[in-house]
């Protein structure tokens, strides 16, 4: 096979030569027979003549040879072609059509499919990482959906759940790494020894870390990304045992990871121990989620059910010896869920991906459908010219394959320039935010994307010849002169399918452009929604005080008063606060609080809310609204009566008659001493957290941050309208003035999170508009074409209409009533298909109902016009027609 | 030419020109003349048809082809037999006979022996 498939190619692509050399060859035959001959006593002209004569047809036998190198099929296919790129440079408007119809359609497929290959598709990359899950605690009663893991799950699950062959946690941390003065804010991950080990890729260079690492007092090793250890280290060799300083400690590199090695969507470039004390390992300690993430590799042949019920019936006996805690947290509906690592990271991104997909899916076929109209078209004035090439004896097997050449090599040069468009959609995709997806990073124009769509391309091209061979076959059957009379019932059934055609691709177009109505209508609604605070002029930015320069919170409490009295005697300052945490930023602490003096309704579940810790002039910095007390001051922060703040989510929740203020709550779900409950001095309103389209009204408590100090904190700035443009440079020239060792990070105005918060809606969104605009231009291309030929195919008979008196208005609207039944079955059919997408988006709307009246009304107005614009050309065309010219025509 | 020819059986061609290319590497015309010369004269392949089948085999790879200098220094492809046309050429040999023996036994049978 191999030989001859060599064999082939040669005698293909040096082709000159192959025929050269056979010529050659049987030139020296003839003059070997021919001197024979004369040596045999033959005279010279008479031996030529015999030597001719005895060989037989020169020709014939090196047609045979071509043949008996597969090169005949080769020719037949390379003459269908050289037809093919004839006919199409014949009729440029039609192929221009064609041409660009297909690197749209095909290219926009692409762009979308390299999406959902790199984010669905692509397994992970590591060995069999089919077995790796993701397991986390899940209150669902308590409207926490998902709270991560405690350091004591790790260490009650490790080596104890006979389904899981390793386990690993990690949390993602930004950690400040150089030396003094040189110091730079750094994505980090902290994972257990055996997180490598888990995904089944650790370092190159060097070793992973071990148990003796997981204390305090010994976790100051690292294990560096191949990117940090090139960019930040120069590759060096000798990198094992060397020192760098994190978080102002020094820390030794123990490993180098491979260049390959990317975890899901972590940006971390250095790796650290995960840390903890014995206090945190204790059974009291088991619902302290957030501790990280867990990760584990299922044993081989295990499936994840199996896994569940070990990790069900391991939490049971856990639980049962946890009394009235347990009892709490069951009603909580608390579980560890198990769920695969890759399927879970995407979750959130699949419906629109698929959605992306679909909408591409569907432009694709009504650019096909637009496609096979057109040939169709085409394909009926080329009838008499079939007829005659059978009449000199070209069989069906001919028509068929000439067909299948002319259109492949549409769609293969369509699919060549589609790769082009596909390429520039996916950086489009890019800038629209599909970087920022799950797995966004790995999404990437490769070889392997490039043979897909060419096959899809070609496989395009064998589809889409099918009904002009259908067509063809049917005219073949028929007498091809009979049917020029116009009359015969291919040509009525080719004329049906061609309406047909036009119908689907109207109803198609009406489905893309009322799903585009709907996401633009949620993504509006979205925009519309308040967000609970203020965020024009704001700026943020995120620090974290390293436990070696703030040993204890009286320290961090010290420097963040001594920054907010920096921060607002800046010119261009209003006045700043800080958190542990801002609407939108992406993370939501959520905790448990217990009202003093409250009994639980029956059956009522202990709720999770957003729980803050704040300073400064937090309230008044974001702009949130005060209902009722007051916001809480720098003051607070330097007092020890324990005060709180709520939104309005929480006091109604709890008190929907009024009256939250001066009532008390401990933080957690237990009751604590009178001395640690909180005081409720104030209520403000209620923000988005996690997302301006997150309707639940979770309630809210802000703590004063010196009751509950964290290390990482987001800085929130408010500047004088008119002056707040250079508020972030303020902000970091500020922090380093205070220490120059501490990198202000994420530095964002309030707009730009708010707007990025949009992202996942505004870029599906748009992209749906760009798809119903391209469909809409081919359903007004396709409408066009089929009508242009109904008044061309027509002529005669206008004419003859005319000379007999009919007025080019009867004429006229003769085409206009056609155009109109298309276009109300089109529309018709349109209006079911919209119906049942819009109830299969309905998770991706925001307020908008799935049947949307508006929407359909709109979509049906906005179709009906432009194909109208599309039918009146041709119509007008019809009106204009001379009677004379069309009937001494042809 | 001169002395009886008989008719070349269909799918003997190859076997003959294997047969002939295995005992010297031959141009086409060789071919020809060496067939003509191992069967007594009593074989002659038609001139056309020696080609067609010259390329199929090397397409085949049964044959391998290569331009050197004829007796009489003009510039001819040589044919050679490869490893696969010999093991091809001893199982054509060995079939044919085998069916010769049997169609000879067949057409000798006498009356008296069925």
């Amino acid at each position: 096979m191999v030989q001859r498939l060599g064999s082939l190619y040669r005698a293909l692509f040096h082709r000159r030569r192959f025929e050269e050399a056979m010529a050659e060859e049987m030139r020296f035959h003839l003059a070997q027979y021919t001197e024979d001959l004369v040596r045999a006593g033959v005279p010279p002209a008479e031996a030529a003549r015999r030597a001719r004569l005895e060989f037989g047809s020169l020709d014939n036998a090196k047609d045979d040879c071509r043949q008996a190198r597969g090169l005949r099929l080769a020719d037949a296919l390379s003459r269908d072609a050289r037809h093919a790129v004839r006919l199409l440079r014949k009729t440029p408007g039609f192929t221009v059509t064609a041409l660009a119809t297909l690197a749209l359609c095909l290219g926009a497929n692409l762009a979308i499919f390299a999406v959902v290959d790199s984010v669905l598709l692509r397994p992970l990359p590591f060995p069999e990482s089919d077995r790796l899950v993701s397991i986390f605690n899940t209150y669902p009663k308590a409207g926490v959906p998902n709270d991560g893991i405690s350091i004591t799950n790790y260490y009650e699950r490790r080596g104890h759940i006979p389904a899981l062959s390793s386990l690993a946690i990690y949390r993602e941390i930004t950690s400040i790494v150089g030396e003094r003065g040189a110091t730079a804010r750094e994505y980090a991950s902290l994972v257990s020894p055996e997180f490598f080990a888990t995904v089944g890729l650790g370092p190159v260079m060097g070793r992973t870390f071990t148990d003796t690492e997981t204390s305090y007092t010994t976790n100051s090793v690292a294990i560096l990304s191949d990117a940090f250890w090139r960019q930040r280290l120069n590759a060096d060799p000798q990198v094992l045992g060397r020192t760098i300083r994190v978080n102002g400690q020094a820390t030794t590199v123990v490993g180098v990871l491979p260049a390959e090695f990317s975890y899901l969507s972590s940006k971390a470039r250095i790796y650290f121990p995960l840390a903890s004390g014995p206090g945190q390992r204790l059974p009291t300690e088991r619902h302290s989620g957030s501790a990280g993430q867990m990760i584990a590799r299922l044993a081989p042949g295990v499936t994840v059910a199996e896994a569940q019920a070990q990790i069900d019936a391991q939490n049971t006996a856990l639980e049962a010896k946890s009394g009235d805690k347990g009892k709490e947290m069951a009603a909580a509906g608390f579980r560890s869920m198990v769920v695969p690592l890759h399927a879970d990271h995407v979750a959130s991104i699949r419906p629109t991906v698929l959605l992306m997909q679909a909408g591409a899916a569907l432009l694709l076929l009504i650019g096909a459908v637009n496609l096979v109209n057109l040939l169709l078209i085409r394909a009926s004035g080329q009838l008499k010219d079939l007829a005659v090439r059978q009449a000199i004896g070209a069989s069906r097997h001919h028509v068929v394959s000439q067909v299948l050449v002319e259109t492949t090599v549409l769609t293969a040069i369509g699919g060549l320039l589609g790769l082009l468009v596909g390429a520039g959609g996916i950086r489009l995709l890019m800038v629209l935010g599909a970087d920022q997806l799950p797995l966004g990073t790995h999404i990437a124009f490769d070889a392997r994307l490039a043979i897909i769509a060419m096959t899809g391309a070609i496989v395009m091209g064998l589809a889409i010849g099918l009904p002009i061979i259908w067509y063809n076959l049917r005219a073949h059957a028929a007498s091809s002169l009979q049917l020029e009379s116009r009359t015969s019932t291919a040509g009525r059934v080719a004329q049906r399918v061609r309406h047909a055609f036009v119908i689907a691709q109207m109803a198609i177009a009406f489905v893309l452009l009322a799903s585009a109505g709907l996401l633009a209508l949620s993504l509006r609604q979205a925009l519309a929604t308040a967000p609970g605070f203020q965020p024009q002029q704001v700026v943020t930015g995120q620090i974290s005080l390293p436990g070696q320069s703030y040993p204890n919170p009286a320290s961090g409490v010290a420097f963040t008063s001594r920054l907010m009295d920096a921060l607002k005697r800046q010119p261009g300052v209003a006045t700043a606060g800080f958190a542990d945490n801002i609407p939108l930023s992406g993370r939501s602490n959520k905790s448990a609080a217990t009202i003093k003096g409250r009994a639980p309704r029956p059956g009522e579940a202990p709720r999770g809310h957003y729980s803050y810790s704040v300073g400064g002039e937090y309230f008044a910095a974001m702009g949130f609204a005060l209902r009722e007390g007051r916001f809480l001051t720098p003051d607070d922060n330097g007092r020890p009566e324990r005060v709180c703040v709520v939104d309005d989510d929480f006091a109604r929740y709890y008190w929907p008659k009024g009256g939250a203020i001066g009532q008390q709550l401990f933080e957690g779900s237990v009751a604590g001493k009178d001395s640690e409950a909180y005081t409720i001095v104030g209520i403000v309103g209620a923000a988005r957290q996690a997302g301006l389209t997150d309707d639940t009204a979770q309630g809210a408590i802000y703590y004063p941050y010196v009751q509950r100090p964290q290390s990482g904190m987001f800085l929130v700035v408010r500047g004088v309208p008119g002056q707040a443009e250079s508020l972030g440079l303020t902000l970091q020239r500020v922090v380093r003035g205070l220490d120059p060792d501490l990198p202000v990070n994420d530095v964002q105005s309030m707009d730009t999170r708010v707007s990025d918060s949009l992202i996942a809606r505004r870029s599906p969104a748009l992209l749906a508009i760009a798809f119903a605009v391209i469909a809409m231009l081919l359903t007004a291309i396709g409408t066009y074409g089929v009508l242009s030929y109904a008044v061309s195919q027509r002529r005669r008979e206008i004419g003859l209409r005319m000379a007999l008196g009919a007025r080019p208005e009867q004429v006229r609207s003769q085409f206009l009533t056609l155009a109109l039944r298309l276009l109300a079955v089109g529309i018709a059919v349109g209006l079911t298909g919209a119906w049942l997408t819009g109830r299969a988006m309905q998770t991706l709307l925001f307020h908008v109902p799935s049947v949307h009246t508006g929407t359909l009304v709109a979509t049906a107005a906005i179709m009906s016009i432009v194909c109208l614009i599309a039918c009146l050309l041709p119509s007008q065309r019809a009106a204009r027609i001379s009677p004379m010219e069309a009937l001494t025509d042809q | 030419m001169g002395t009886k020819s008989a008719e070349l059986l269909p799918g003997t061609l190859d076997m003959l020109i294997l047969k002939a290319v295995s005992l010297a590497p031959l141009h086409g015309y060789g071919v020809l003349l060496r067939i003509r010369q191992i069967s007594g004269n009593a074989l002659d392949i038609p001139q056309g048809s020696l080609y067609p089948a010259l390329y199929r085999l090397e397409h085949q790879g049964l044959i391998a082809a290569e331009w050197g200098q004829s007796d009489n220094n003009r510039r001819a492809k040589f044919y050679t037999l490869t490893t696969a046309g010999r093991k091809r050429l001893r199982e054509e040999t060995a079939g044919w006979n085998r069916l010769a023996s049997a169609i000879g036994s067949a057409l000798s049978t006498a009356p008296d022996e069925v």
